[in-house]
């Protein structure tokens, strides 16, 4: 109870943007698979990171608001960081799919090591973010989401 | 083998503690501000790897079609909405309905291209992952109350 109070849970409207988020991602892995097959992985995820750098700096110049002062105090300097993870991801995702993982199981493990990580992230409040303890809700809806995907991957047609 | 499916698995935590790392730079700056940076340090690194292993100018380049250059800003968005949203619902509900939505979104895009895969399988994946969608977030609504 203590340890729910640390965080509000969030508007409906908040799960449903995170849901549509999710599209966002097939359309991102569908353009930049598209430019891996011209050439190659790395160069695919160079060229996504760097037209991504100028579309950020073309949404914040447009987006400008004056004397915005955000929340969190000064920010350490391993916050600016989290791109390296993006990249390094990038490289090992590169090998696996070429294993007898295929891309099935490589996107099966990978959605297992993510929920693995945000468990803990709760758990423990880790880098600086607010504690949340899952609920039984919360894991009955882990069960069933993570069913579902791994039945999409093997069965569904999915990747392959 | 096993090195394999730990680097697999490696992969995926690294998406989780990218967006963790992310969530912890947008509380201090903006979502959008915490993406720019997640992009410009993501493209250092990697043009730092394609210098040291070469071939930065591939020869398929010029046959790209221009909407292989999208998946960038797209990413900008996904990157901003992840930062933002970890503040708000935690970080195994975001990995959670990002995930769902991917698998969501893949199916109808699979049916539509006429992909083949079992019907039931692709039905029976998306009802489970729309009821725990549901489940989840009936948290929120009963807090809301």
């Amino acid at each position: 109870m203590a340890d729910e109070a640390v965080t509000p849970a969030g508007r409906p409207v908040d799960y449903l943007a995170a849901f549509a988020t999710g599209g966002l991602m097939t359309l991102m892995i569908s353009f930049n698979g598209e430019m891996a097959r011209y050439t190659t992985p790395l160069f695919s995820s160079l060229t996504a990171h760097g037209t991504g750098t100028v579309a950020a700096v073309v949404f914040l110049l447009l987006l400008r608001r004056g004397g915005t002062v955000a929340a969190g105090g000064r920010a350490p300097l391993w916050a600016y960081l989290g791109g390296i993870c993006g990249a390094v991801t990038v490289m090992m995702s590169g090998v696996t799919v070429n294993t007898a993982l295929a891309l099935s199981g490589t996107l099966a493990l990978g959605l297992v090591g993510q929920v693995l990580f945000g468990l803990a992230a709760d758990r423990w409040g880790l880098f600086g973010m607010p504690r949340r303890m899952p609920s039984a809700r919360d894991m009955a809806a882990l069960g069933l989401i993570v069913a579902g995907s791994i039945l999409i991957i093997f069965l569904g047609g999915g990747p392959e | 083998m096993i090195l394999y499916i730990g680097l697999a698995l490696s992969a995926g935590l690294l998406i989780s503690l990218s967006r963790q790392i992310n969530g912890r730079l947008s509380l201090s700056t903006s979502p959008l501000q915490a993406s720019f940076w997640n992009h410009l340090v993501g493209f250092v690194a990697l043009l730092a790897v394609g210098l040291a292993v070469g071939g930065l100018w591939p020869e398929g380049l010029k046959d790209a079609p221009w909407h292989a250059y999208i998946g960038g800003p797209i990413g900008v968005i996904f990157v901003a909405a992840g930062s933002w949203l970890i503040a708000r619902i935690g970080a195994v509900s975001t990995a959670l309905l990002v995930i769902g939505g991917q698998m969501v979104s893949g199916v109808v895009v699979d049916l539509w291209q006429g992909v083949p895969g079992a019907l039931w399988a692709r039905s029976l994946g998306v009802v489970l992952i729309l009821a725990g969608m549901v489940l989840i977030q009936s948290r929120a609504k009963s807090r809301e109350a």
